[in-house]
């Protein structure tokens, strides 16, 4: 399902801000480089929640540079890029694209329409079915939605595409119902294709950047020996400010672990208030994470960094 | 905040409402949890599903591993969803490089020979002049993309109409709605490489080449004063079903707008009195007959002579100055410097918003970037971003008998979101007024507050 | 405030009554004298190590405690010569009970059937603090330089008695549950793995405790205590 990306990938600098658009290239770094960043764009599916988000991924710096440093990531202009990008395509490109975009609409229309085709007929198969498993299934799916609704935030949403898309749904589904050749009827006054926001801009743009359009491995803080070097040893790194530190580091994919550490970086000499070291511990305890503070012992040598964890003694 | 997994576990849950408090947006969810929705095919089905179970560390089993996979390629499946637009009521807006700019006529210049399709004559204007901006209608000049069939409930919060009935958008409402799947936007011919001849002629701007995720984040994301920090807050604001707009303290060279009104300065001068009626000309006649002596450096802070009542001696004995932020503030106002400047309104999503008279907003939002500015800010930073706010004093029914309420709440408020590389955390900054709280006249009611909420450690 | 303050008549009273009553709490014949002139009035050991010290024998009930001088290490050598006159101490102890299980040790021993209280109780390290002291990385490095290799507590004198005495206290105690055998082979079993454990460090590298005192105005003198080890140790889940 997923196919690896070619290398390097292209980071896109926006902003001030590291992106990724592509979901092959998000999957990759995940599984290959341990790298998570941070989802921080709406997904489409369910645009009302902050609990699940999607694309662009917003790296961190120390993520970007630990990528251009392995090799397998550079950094792109991308406000440069797509200007001149865009400004270079030749009306070949546009028609080529706009013929495959074209295709691509079609062919999400003709899902569309063949899954609701479906719909209809086990809609249909339900009303010849019997009776009594008719209401049976009618009761265990409003029971079902009634114990979803609950799940759902107080916070009420009073517009709008949910609501949207469901009245959508609900008169194609009318429509559907009502006409006999529902694919052509449906189909024909709006048109047959789909349109699409692709996520990324490659085609038409040209995968690789040009040499101009590349900026040099991002600046990273003086925290950064003390990522690469945790990074290194496997853990997968993410922001910290919500626990109060510079990094959560977890034992494996967030998506299945909870971190062990909340990570602050110190300079070897940088003078450490024994106060934070006490506040950090009893904070990391609380949550069953260690505190974890280090630095490395000479800058610009990741293998001599020393940690050391922090945790309550119970006394 | 804790970690909402252990905070659930090391909570004495005292009822299972305390599971609604926990914010599921704390860490990474597991995404296999998302695949249970169907998408596309049933709106009502799109609630938020439950937290999944996670493991303190990995182990080598296979079941794990299995586990993982699964996780990942849900998230894969759950980021791999398209934002396709049915041909019915897809929402089309074009980008406009240059800013707001009226309809291109349906004519052309005709110099030099080109072949035209035009009908009428008269020569079209090139480029906006600055003029045009004014004239196109009330719109924001950092507004960057059109839309001519605005058919969404989305724009009764979002956008602002021109004289021809198209809306224009701002960057963040235009890259938000285009991130949420809600708005198509097509890039200009101009910024996709046709040529003169191709440009002239009809007077389309849309070149039907949809603009993708990436490029209009590359468009939008740094323009008319957005940054990735003011974008994330905004968004995520906007996806919880908030109404957010710019404030005026956007721009940092903006003068920032102070509501204060003087009205409710005035009530509490009469507070000062000394009680209505009869007891009031009796305390008043009192305080003629000797005046408190304000002078302690002789005898006791309480002063020498009658004291007809305790309210009195504590009164007195209230030596400490405070400071009363209902006071008329000073003409000398220290202006609130980025990014301690209030950037966004915010409004709940119950509060009637309408576009073209908002009401005074619920919240005034701040966004600070943490990887910017890693201190705390100075008392001057956010005295001078509290002042920039009006007054907004304990004033509700609840509140005027809960003194803990009142002094939360203080009299000023405005929220901080302090932005760590995409994840905020928003705090909420209040003046209380802990000298305007008079424990001594709280004591009279005697045993009537019984219930005093513990002050909550934020 | 960071200088380290002499301690006051008082406190080298208390101290020196401190050390003569230890021995009764410990009849360990293996101290040396030399080992009591340390942690007595030497007027090198500042009134924070002493209270500190006061504060694991009187209130955690540690036992066998002694004031270690720290020489600059290696590394702290390294730190800077001005910083000469302020000298680390570290105390060292038996405490009560058991104080850090790592969690992979912990799995271990319930994969055997032990309980931590079944195992004899090690000497652990103390580094007191006082806030508001000025510390680094650097420093803190090269304190945990100076102790010994893999909670390798026998350079110690003392310390070869002690734990044997424990031992057999503990051997004596199973056997009389009956169920002793099993359990001691289990114990032996285990403490030949920690052995090497401690080599890979497989359950942590060096560790000692970091006991702050709260002395600052307005401070009441509380003492806390934090676990802090060499390296990234995952926490413990109880």
């Amino acid at each position: 399902m997923d196919s690896d990306p070619l290398l390097p990938v292209p980071i896109s600098y926006i902003a001030g801000s590291y992106f990724l658009f592509s979901i092959d290239a998000v999957t990759y770094l995940r599984r290959e480089h341990h790298i998570c960043g941070v989802l921080s764009g709406t997904l489409p599916q369910i645009p009302q929640q902050n609990v699940f988000l999607g694309l662009p991924l917003k790296l961190m710096p120390e993520e970007a540079r630990l990528l251009v440093e392995k090799g397998v990531a550079c950094i792109v202009d991308e406000v440069k890029a797509q200007k001149e990008g865009m400004r270079a395509l030749r009306e070949a490109d546009r028609q080529k694209y706009l013929r495959e975009l074209e295709s691509q609409g079609a062919h999400a229309m003709r899902l569309q329409t063949s899954r609701k085709e479906q719909q209809r007929e086990e809609a249909l198969r339900k009303v010849e079915a019997k009776k009594a498993a008719a209401a049976a299934a009618a009761a265990k799916k409003t029971t079902a939605n009634v114990g979803s609704g609950e799940e759902q935030p107080a916070s009420a949403h009073p517009d709008d595409a949910a609501d949207e898309q469901n009245n959508q749904n609900q008169t194609s589904r009318r429509a559907s119902t009502t006409s006999n050749s529902t694919t052509s009827v449906i189909a024909a006054p709006y048109g047959t294709t789909m349109g699409i926001t692709p996520a990324t801009s490659h085609p038409p743009l040209p995968y690789a950047p040009s040499a101009a359009q590349r900026l040099p491995a991002p600046a990273v803080p003086a925290s950064y020996p003390l990522f690469a070097r945790l990074h290194a040893d496997g853990y997968y790194l993410s922001p910290g400010l919500r626990f109060g530190c510079q990094y959560l580091a977890y034992p494996g994919d967030p998506l299945r672990f909870h971190s062990h550490f909340l990570v602050v970086a110190a300079d070897w000499d940088e003078e450490l208030d024994l106060m934070a070291v006490v506040a950090g511990g009893r904070l990391g305890t609380g949550v069953k994470k260690g505190f974890l503070i280090g630095g490395a012992e000479q800058v610009d040598d990741a293998d001599s960094v020393r940690t050391f964890s922090v945790e309550w003694a119970g006394m | 905040m804790a970690d909402a997994d252990e905070a659930a576990i090391h909570l004495p849950s005292q009822d299972a409402s305390a599971h609604i408090e926990i914010d599921l947006s704390d860490e990474t969810q597991d995404f296999r949890m998302l695949s249970n929705i169907s998408f596309l095919t049933d709106g009502s089905q799109a609630s938020i599903p439950k937290r999944g179970e996670k493991d303190f560390e990995p182990n080598p089993t296979l079941y794990q591993a299995d586990i993982l996979s699964a996780s990942r390629q849900a998230m894969h499946h759950a980021l791999s969803h398209p934002r396709i637009h049915h041909p019915k009521n897809q929402i089309v807006g074009v980008y406009a490089p240059d800013g707001p700019a009226p309809p291109p006529q349906r004519t052309t210049t005709s110099v030099g020979g080109l072949e035209s399709i035009a009908e009428g004559s008269g020569p079209a204007p090139a480029e906006p002049s600055p003029t045009t901006i004014t004239t196109i209608g009330n719109v924001h000049p950092d507004a960057c993309v059109y839309v001519a069939n605005p058919k969404s409930n989305l724009f009764k919060t979002i956008g602002q109409a021109d004289r021809w009935n198209r809306i224009w958008l701002l960057p963040e409402e235009a890259l938000f709605m285009l991130e949420r799947g809600s708005l198509n936007i097509r890039w200009p011919r101009s910024e996709v490489g046709f040529d003169e001849e191709e440009m002239d002629g009809n007077g389309v701007e849309d070149s039907g080449i949809p603009m993708s995720l990436q490029a209009a984040y590359a468009a939008f994301a740094s323009r008319g004063g957005l940054n990735s920090e003011r974008f994330s807050v905004y968004t995520g604001l906007r996806r919880l079903g908030y109404t957010i707009t710019r404030a005026p303290g956007w721009d940092d060279d903006a003068e920032d707008t102070t509501g204060d009104d003087e009205s409710t300065c005035n009530e509490n001068a009469r507070q000062q009195g000394g009680g209505a009626g009869l007891v009031g000309i009796y305390s008043r006649f009192i305080n003629w007959l000797c005046p408190p002596s304000t002078n302690t450096a002789l005898g006791p802070v309480a002063g020498v002579g009658f004291h007809r009542s305790y309210d009195d001696i504590y009164s007195k004995l209230s030596i400490i100055p405070w400071y009363d932020p209902t006071a008329t503030p000073k003409a000398e106002r220290s202006r609130a410097q980025a990014p301690y400047r209030v950037v966004f309104h915010v409004y709940k999503p119950s509060t009637p918003f309408k576009k073209s008279a908002p009401p005074a907003p619920d919240f005034r939002i701040a966004v600070v970037n943490a990887r910017a500015h890693t201190s705390v800010p100075t008392m001057s930073q956010l005295g001078a971003l509290l002042e920039s706010t009006p007054l907004d004093p304990p004033s509700s029914e609840k509140m005027s008998r809960q003194m803990y309420m009142r002094l939360r709440h203080g009299y000023r408020n405005v929220i901080l979101a302090v932005v760590d590389e995409g994840v905020v955390s928003y705090l909420r900054i209040s003046e209380a007024a802990f000298g305007k709280e008079k424990l001594y006249k709280q004591k009279a009611l005697g045993n009537k507050i019984q219930h005093r909420p513990k002050p909550k450690g934020r | 405030m960071t200088s380290p303050i002499l301690p006051s008549a008082l406190t080298t009273l208390i101290s020196s009554f401190t050390r003569e009553t230890s021995p009764s709490s410990n009849p360990s014949p293996t101290h040396k004298p030399t080992q009591h002139q340390t942690l007595s009035a030497n007027p090198q050991t500042t009134a924070l190590t002493l209270q500190v010290l006061h504060n694991l024998q009187h209130q955690q009930l540690w036992t066998s405690l002694q004031i270690h001088e720290l020489h600059s290490g290696p590394s702290a050598a390294a730190a800077d010569t001005t910083d000469q006159t302020q000298k680390t101490h570290l105390i060292s102890g038996i405490p009560p009970h058991r104080l850090y299980t790592h969690p992979d040790e912990q799995f271990y021993l319930l994969e055997r059937g032990l309980r931590e209280e079944d195992l004899e109780l090690e000497r652990m390290f103390v580094l007191p603090t006082v806030q508001g002291q000025t510390w680094s990385l650097r420093r803190l490095a090269g304190v945990f330089d100076a102790l010994p290799e893999g909670q390798d507590t026998e350079g110690l004198e003392g310390e070869e008695g002690e734990e044997r005495a424990g031992n057999v206290g503990m051997e004596n105690e199973n056997s009389n549950s009956g169920s002793g055998s099993s359990k001691a082979d289990n114990l032996k079993e285990y403490y030949e793995y920690r052995k090497q454990a401690r080599m890979t460090k497989e359950w942590g590298g060096k560790r000692m405790l970091l006991a702050m005192v709260d002395r600052q105005m307005g401070g009441d003198s509380t003492v806390v205590y934090y676990v802090v080890q060499d390296g990234a140790v995952k926490p413990r889940q109880n």
